[in-house]
């Protein structure tokens, strides 16, 4: 199996699991168990990060850290009507517009529920053109009681897109949960492979939530001088957005940062980099845009700070029931990923 | 097959207005244990014929719409996104969600794109987005896109049918092929029944671009009474006061109206009575949007009746259904059939 095929296969694998800030459960157990067999030491923190250290072929001058997320955007039940059906709250930003019409699974049972709108037919054109806000919208599970859909659901139990991964297109794949298990599918497949440097690798919680709290007090404890995250980012290389608009671009490969809205990413490292990248031709893209954040932001301003490198996955359609990402790109970030522990000496 | 797993076969299938002919070959297959003969016509339509084998027996006409609201591909953009329009459809149901493209190689995947919040401007989350400023990704360079879809493509919901609690199943094409469901359950019923009228149950196209398929068979079998079993709107908790509701779970729903005759409409009601069936009523003093109002007038008229299946979010990929009104109406049309027995006839 080539190592893109593996990355695929472990993505597959952490997409087909739901994970919302604070119930990231289900994916540390997923990641635990691929990891577990190669790794040198493996720690569940108080927030429920999964930190995984990997013994390379030689030990780097100071230590350096990988980092994604494994939490994705998704529901929280917040109140059910009398009626049975559910109200919520989203748990990430999610654009209500793109709820409209969706399968979700609901609570800990996991139950089926869709999230509509009253027929076309009852609506006027002047209606139409209004998008309802997310706090007018409901979660409709069959229940005609509250009390028969509190066994099902209580107020904040989460709730998941229901979107399976699906292969489509010219070597697309389609999920909702692309941002980020993708860095956590790179990052496992690492941790499988041979490192020419000790690595650490966090698996980091409640990044969708903002303030990156997760990632923050895995920094604080680790330390390390040196880190890399690995993202799932917004490609909007789509009709009329202005070229200079999209972010990135699918099948330019790799997205390097520059910075966002927590992070500045470290000048030098992207030179070095990106310069190792051309040489090994791997195929990378600036992230042209400054807006959204990432873990970088808790990693760089831990204890006396830290430098450190931004890469991401081009995903179209972040933050909805289908993200979607192109496997070549993939294959481009793990190959940085790589290179980015292969330099730790040189990044130092 | 039971008939929740006839109602997921059928509306799993895809089809929409214009082009159902791998729906009448399912709903084809279904019928056919029921009846004495089954025909597809050019229009894709299905017709099942049930003969009471008594000369000079009036015919009873029973219809169901078997086409499904969808999308048609009016371009492929230079980035190789499709751009669509809509055949009845809301367009602030699709960003975020999937399509199957119907390719002349097969069906596709496609996923109708939406732009990230990050990337939005304050307020553009509060306008719903033109369904012509929507496309499609189906994740292929474009010269690989010009090569497999054509203009004029049609598009889908990709829904399978799956169970929500109490009864109820969620999906797509409910409307109206879960109807189509109620008259298999009606012929259930019928099995070794002793009829006085002859029966023509038809699967008919072209609904939702004004009932084309249903004029067509109306005009050929020439019916003595023709029952449009359609759709309506089951209560919502977005619905406004004013909205023209009846409730989920709370039987067929008898429409009562120049298309939908009172004279039988009342009988319908009193069998439905007498057979301890619920129903509920709904008035309609014009057209009713179903098959009825286009086979009332053919050739010299036809009487027509209007029974309908409550349905939550009508022509959306989660239309939801409960099973006891799927049941309730296969038995007031068999009820019906049943009832034509001498003590009153068409």
């Amino acid at each position: 199996m080539s190592d893109l095929n593996r990355v695929t296969e472990i993505l597959k694998l952490l997409c087909e699991k739901d994970g919302v800030a604070g119930y990231e459960d289900e994916v540390r157990e997923a990641i635990a168990d691929i990891a577990r067999p190669h790794a040198d030491e493996m720690t569940v923190d108080a927030l429920g990060n999964l930190l995984v250290f990997k013994k390379g072929r030689n030990t780097p001058k100071k230590p350096i850290a990988l980092s994604a997320h494994m939490d994705e955007v998704g529901f929280m039940v917040s109140k059910i009507t009398e009626g049975g059906m559910i109200k919520f709250v989203t748990v990430g930003s999610i654009d209500p517009r793109v709820m409209i019409g969706r399968k979700l699974k609901v609570g800990p049972q996991k139950v089926p529920g869709v999230i509509s709108l009253k027929a076309i037919h009852l609506t006027t054109p002047a209606e139409r053109k209004i998008a309802p806000p997310a706090g007018s919208l409901y979660i409709d599970i069959g229940a005609t009681s509250r009390r028969e859909a509190e066994k099902y659901a209580q107020i904040g139990d989460p709730c998941y897109f229901d979107s399976p991964y699906e292969e489509f297109g010219d070597g697309r794949i389609k999920s909702k949960a692309i941002d980020d298990r993708v860095g956590c599918a790179v990052m496992a497949a690492l941790i499988e492979e041979e490192l020419e440097y000790d690595t650490w690798f966090v698996f980091a919680t409640n990044e969708e939530i903002g303030g990156s709290r997760g990632a923050k007090v895995a920094a604080n404890r680790l330390g390390a001088p040196t880190f890399l995250t690995i993202e799932g980012t917004t490609a909007a290389d789509m009709p009329g957005v202005p070229v200079h608009a999209q972010s990135t671009t699918q099948g330019l490969g790799c997205a390097v940062s520059i910075y966002d809205k927590t992070s500045v990413y470290s000048r030098s490292l992207i030179k070095s980099m990106t310069q190792k990248a051309d040489e090994e031709g791997i195929k990378w893209q600036y992230r042209r845009s400054a807006n959204g954040s990432t873990d970088a932001g808790a990693f760089h301003l831990a204890a006396t700070g830290a430098v450190g490198m931004g890469i991401a996955t081009p995903t179209r359609y972040i933050h909805c029931a289908c993200n979607v990402a192109y496997k070549p790109d993939i294959g481009e970030v793990l190959k940085m990923a790589r290179l980015f522990i292969k330099e730790a000496d040189k990044n130092v | 097959m039971t008939l929740k797993e006839k109602i997921t076969t059928l509306c799993n299938a895809q089809g929409v207005s214009g082009d159902e002919f791998a729906v009448a070959e399912k709903a084809a297959e279904l019928l056919a244990p029921y009846v004495d003969r089954v025909e597809v016509d050019k229009f894709g339509n299905v017709s099942g014929y049930k003969s009471c084998g008594k000369p000079g027996a009036k015919k009873l006409m029973l219809d169901a719409h078997i086409d499904e609201i969808g999308f048609l591909v009016t371009g492929i953009t230079e980035e190789g996104f499709l751009r669509f329009m809509g055949i009845g459809v809301d367009q602030r149901m699709l960003p975020g969600g999937t399509l199957s493209v119907m390719t002349k190689t097969g069906n596709i995947l496609g996923v109708v794109g939406a732009l990230p919040p990050h990337l939005q401007a304050p307020g553009d989350n509060a306008k719903s987005l033109p369904i012509e400023n929507l496309y499609v990704d189906v994740g292929m360079p474009v010269e690989e896109v010009r090569k497999k879809v054509r203009i004029g493509d049609y598009m889908t919901f990709t829904s399978q049918a799956f169970d929500l609690l109490g009864d109820q199943i969620c999906g797509k094409s409910f409307d109206d092929r879960a109807c189509f469901c109620c008259l298999l359950h009606a012929l259930e019923l019928l099995k070794d029944k002793e009829l006085n009228v002859d029966l023509i149950i038809i699967g008919t196209t072209k609904e939702e671009i004004g009932g084309h398929g249903a004029s067509y068979r109306t005009y050929c079998d020439r019916p003595d009474l023709a029952v449009a079993i359609d759709v309506c709107h089951a209560r919502t908790d977005d619905n406004l006061p004013g909205d023209r509701v009846s409730d989920l779970g709370g039987g067929p729903v008898i429409t009562v109206g120049t298309n939908s005759v009172p004279r039988y409409a009342r009988k319908l009601m009193e069998i439905a009575r007498a057979k301890n069936i619920p129903y509920q009523v709904s008035a309609a003093p014009s057209r009713t949007g179903t098959n009825a109002w286009s086979m009332q007038i053919i050739e010299e008229g036809c009487p027509t009746l209007v029974a309908s299946l409550p349905l939550k979010y009508m022509h959306s990929p989660v239309e939801v259904i409960k099973m006891s009104d799927v049941e309730n109406v296969g038995r007031l049309l068999a009820e019906l059939a049943m009832d034509i027995d001498g003590r009153w006839s068409l």
